[in-house]
């Protein structure tokens, strides 16, 4: 194994950590709260620890990273990243804890948005620290690796490796031929659209200030506000309209918009199986979720509608804002927000969850096998877009979907380890962290926090958003015994 | 440029990787799931499962925005196919790989009707410089620029040459009847070197020197190393390369005996190659060899299909005491092991292709703006020839090259100045529109301006 090149690429990473807290430094000099120190030494941190190990001294024994190590890094690059990004939360006293800062990093990094913030830590905070909890959102987002590799292309060879362990979906579609640049494309894409969310807050009423915030927690889909009570502190319906859309854009695959770019136009949408079954089932569900409350609103539709649609796009896309208690509702509506938070987007989105396209495999292979035992002899391919889909692929999907289910199970086992809660509030704590969507039920549902939970289920719960984000296999290969061999 | 490369075997997948670290947009097509597998993982390319000839495919890859397509899968008529659609779906230059002789007879009709505007026949590429090879027994490896009005040859120093031990500076004035010529590179334990004044080539150095042909003939008899002229080649295998080497070198008076294991095939070869003798044999039985007087041999090709049968046959022969042996190897990894065991002309048909192919990639790159007129690998990618046009208003224009400050690792190997070849040495100067042929161990280099100035 190539450690030299390893912990290179580690370093570089850090010292883009320390980059992106440059705009949070500005932030808190504008408002002077007193959080420019503790930000200023985190960078310096970051700096050193970065340049220390991306300088290290002699030679690659060889500059092509292979496929494991690929993985390595990537897994070891967001724990550290996470460690290090938790730097400013302690220095500045908001959260003093490691295990507490480290789960809003890494929350904030693998744009969950399950926070450990209280109404006090709320009050208390200054600007410039919540501003850096939303720039994990927006970074973790897309990929720090990604935007390692469009900001250095030439950092080492077979990229397509990192891409590949840290791209959201089953496969990577690079949208041109060399990594470098396709990485640089999705970050234009990104900003693009960043942007034109910035100013359609702006328009709504927003400040600056929470505009930006909210922009990179939307774009990320992670869903950290810079309010305890979310987006029903404005109480507004063009903000919430304005949040609903683009956090379904979000979670749309980003090749489409490229493709929509380059000529396309909106067909590119429309001929996409996975955005086709994305926008039914979101369709579906707020439907659903519209008449299950009709009740408990009293019969106002257009109230529900409201409350509905943002939820369903909210936990879809795997942002996790709120605009509404969703604890009262009907427990049928719970169930509806399960199997939400469990599909998630789209592939190659910045959202969590299984993924539409996994889900779409999942049914058509599950419909062979039902039609495979009447009719045992029937050569069936399942096709995507209307190409077959490799066998290979398939049983990868399968596992994927196996791997992930158990890992919510045993993670809300461990997380239930020494806690008052109910049975739903853990498994729905460990559900909504594996998926990256924030709230959960019960005690950690949308008005709560993970405050209440011991020091072990902060960290459990920590991995877990860590194993969803990059899709479990990057974090599993280091528990294996050939990750840590010398070759 | 944006390249699409279909069929990513031996040959595409080397120039995709070539053609990724000259930094252009490479799209790779093929047919084999695990192809495309091994190649996305490994290749900074886009990569796509299908067959090259399809028009959806292609477009899907973007023909329709594509400056080079170049179509080397197995098969003549998917590539002949491959070009024909690409080129009217809106590509801009296409190359084939065609191989089989029949083909070959009809060519030029062929690519003026399919739109191919370069077949490249990688038997007959490798046929040529074998026979090249043959040419100069002595070298190691021949190669020609500027139109064919420069040859660099590798040969290696011996310890009763005259030149071993003495500073380069010192050479002129210690042995004054040795033809000057520029000792362009020197190969030592793997790693190229450029001679500088206090350089001393030791034994056993692979020396590559250029100069104009009647210069290196001179040269080389001062060296008595021109002794054995080949008048008779042993073949091992009865392929096509054999086929276009016995076309091009008995013409030449050189008589070639054959050997091919399979009955049929040699009864076609012996029709189409009334001259040469043909033995139905295995090539690697020694008392058959021995038989057909294996020892008295001037030459001795190995080119069957099986790269460990080439090679040790290839070293019996050496053992056996013929002064010349050739063998074909596919596997460009061990060419250095091979050296070391004393095998020195080794070639590669893959390598061959590819750097042709790449050549004429380099070519239509200068149509697009950069300043190399072509470029050459050298020593298996270690080194390489460039050669420029000296443009009007370049600062090292008129100044001798002793004024100038060079490159490190670089060397002005060639002048041609008005058709007139100029070996340069520090008081020569370089003037407008000369052709310039840098020859240098570091790639990536662009524009003569990076290597000279004052």
């Amino acid at each position: 194994m190539n450690r030299k090149l390893i912990v290179r690429m580690l370093g570089a990473l850090l010292l883009i950590e320390a980059a992106a807290m440059l705009p949070s430094l500005i932030v808190s000099l504008v408002y002077g709260e007193g959080d420019a120190l503790p930000i200023l030494y985190s960078i310096v941190i970051n700096l050193l620890a970065g340049s220390s190990m991306s300088f290290i001294p002699g030679k690659d024994q060889n500059s092509h990273l292979r496929l494991k190590e690929g993985f390595i890094i990537t897994a070891l690059g967001w724990i550290l990243l996470g460690i290090f990004g938790s730097v400013p939360f302690m220095l500045s006293g908001t959260l003093p804890r490691f295990e507490e800062a480290f789960f809003e990093t890494v929350s904030g990094l693998t744009t969950t948005g399950a926070s450990v913030f209280t109404q006090y830590t709320f009050d208390h905070a200054c600007r410039g620290i919540l501003f850096w909890r939303a720039t994990t959102h927006w970074i973790g987002g897309m990929g720090v690796l990604v935007l390692t590799l469009a900001l250095l292309p030439k950092l080492t060879g077979r990229t397509a490796h990192l891409v590949k362990a840290e791209s959201p979906g089953p496969s990577l579609s690079k949208l041109v031929p060399k990594t470098g640049a396709t990485a640089k494309i999705l970050y234009k894409i990104y900003i693009l659209l960043s942007l034109l969310e910035f100013v359609t807050l702006l328009l709504c009423g927003l400040s600056p200030y929470d505009s930006a915030v909210h922009t990179m927690a939307t774009a990320g889909t992670g869903g950290f506000s810079r309010y305890g009570d979310s987006i029903a502190h404005y109480n507004s319906v063009p903000v919430e309209i304005a949040i609903t859309v683009f956090m379904f854009m979000f979670g749309v695959n980003f090749a489409l918009y490229y493709k929509c770019l380059i000529g396309e136009k909106i067909k590119a949408f429309f001929h996409d199986e996975e955005f086709r079954w994305y926008l039914i089932f979101a369709a579906a569900f707020i439907i659903l979720i519209s008449f299950l409350n009709l009740d408990y609103y009293q019969g106002d539709f257009l109230k529900s509608l409201r409350y509905g649609s943002f939820q369903i796009s909210s936990i879809m896309s795997t942002t996790g804002f709120v605009t509404y208690d969703y604890n009262q509702w009907p427990a049928a509506s719970h169930i509806i927000i399960v199997i939400a938070m469990l599909i998630g987007s789209c592939a190659g989105s910045t959202a969590g969850g299984i993924k539409v396209i996994r889900i779409i495999v999942l049914s058509k292979l599950s419909r062979r096998n039902i039609r495979a035992t009447g009719q045992p002899k029937k050569m069936d391919v399942i096709r995507i877009d209307g190409k077959a889909v490799d066998e290979h692929m398939l049983s990868q999907i399968a596992q994927f979907a196996f791997m992930y289910i158990a890992l919510i199970l045993v993670g809300g086992f461990i997380m239930s380890l020494g806690s008052n809660y109910d049975i739903g509030t853990n498994l729905s704590a460990s559900l909504t962290c594996v998926s990256n969507v924030g709230p959960g039920l019960g005690a950690v549902g949308p008005v709560e926090n993970y405050a209440g939970y011991g020091i072990h289920a902060k960290l459990t719960a920590s991995f877990l958003m860590l194993f969803g984000r990059l899709e479990l296999l990057p974090l599993f290969i280091l528990f294996t015994r050939s990750a840590w061999h010398k070759y | 440029m944006r390249i699409i490369v279909i069929g990513a075997g031996k040959v595409g997948y080397t120039l995709a990787e070539h053609l990724i670290a000259e930094e252009h947009d490479v799209i790779i097509i093929d047919k084999d799931d695990e192809v495309i597998e091994r190649c996305s993982g490994s290749l900074d390319a886009l990569c796509i499962r299908g067959n090259g000839a399809n028009a959806k495919i292609l477009l899907e890859a973007g023909v329709d925005k594509a400056n080079i397509v170049i179509a080397s899968t197995e098969s003549d008529e998917s590539n002949m196919l491959a070009c024909l659609i690409s080129k009217r779906l809106g590509a801009n230059y296409t190359l084939a790989r065609i191989r089989d002789p029949e083909f070959n007879e009809s060519q030029m009709l062929l690519q003026n009707e399919l739109g191919i505007d370069v077949a490249i026949n990688p038997e007959r590429a490798t046929a040529l410089e074998i026979s090249r090879l043959l040419r100069y027994p002595f070298a190691g490896s021949i190669e020609s620029f500027a139109k064919g009005l420069v040859e660099m040859v590798e040969f290696r120093a011996q310890e009763e040459d005259c030149f071993v031990g003495i500073p380069m500076k010192d050479l002129a004035g210690k042995l004054p009847r040795l033809p000057r010529i520029l000792y362009a590179m020197v190969e030592r334990n793997n790693t190229v070197m450029i001679p500088g004044g206090d350089f001393r080539i030791q034994p056993g150095d692979k020396v590559f020197v250029s100069g104009d042909m009647l210069t290196i003939t001179e040269y080389f008899r001062f060296l008595g190393r021109n002794k054995h002229k080949v008048r008779s080649v042993m073949l091992l295998g009865g392929g096509r390369i054999s086929y276009y080497l016995s076309r091009l070198i008995v013409p030449m008076g050189i008589h070639v005996t054959l050997f091919e294991i399979n009955p049929v095939k040699a009864r076609v070869l012996s029709e189409q190659l009334p001259k040469v003798d043909v033995i139905v044999g295995d090539g690697t039985d020694q008392d058959l060899l021995e038989e057909q007087g294996l020892s008295q041999m001037d030459a001795f090709v190995s080119l069957s299909n099986r790269d460990e049968e080439n090679l040790i046959s290839g070293m019996h022969a050496s053992r056996s005491g013929v002064p010349k042996v050739i063998a074909k190897n596919s596997r460009l990894a061990y060419q250095d092991i091979l050296n070391d065991l004393g095998l020195d002309s080794v070639i590669s048909p893959q390598f061959i292709t590819s750097s042709t192919i790449l050549r004429y990639v380099r070519a239509r790159e200068n149509s697009n703006g950069t300043k190399i007129e072509r470029l050459y690998r050298l020593v298996g990618g270690k080194a390489e020839a460039i050669e420029f046009i000296a443009r009007k208003g370049d600062s090292y224009i008129g100044i001798p090259l002793k004024k100038l400050t060079m490159k490190k690792g670089s060397l002005v190997s060639i002048i041609v100045h008005q058709g007139k070849i100029i070996v340069p040495f520090g008081n020569d100067h370089i003037e407008e529109n000369d052709h310039v042929v840098i020859i240098s161990v570091e790639s990536g280099i662009s524009d003569l301006n990076e290597v000279l100035y004052k």
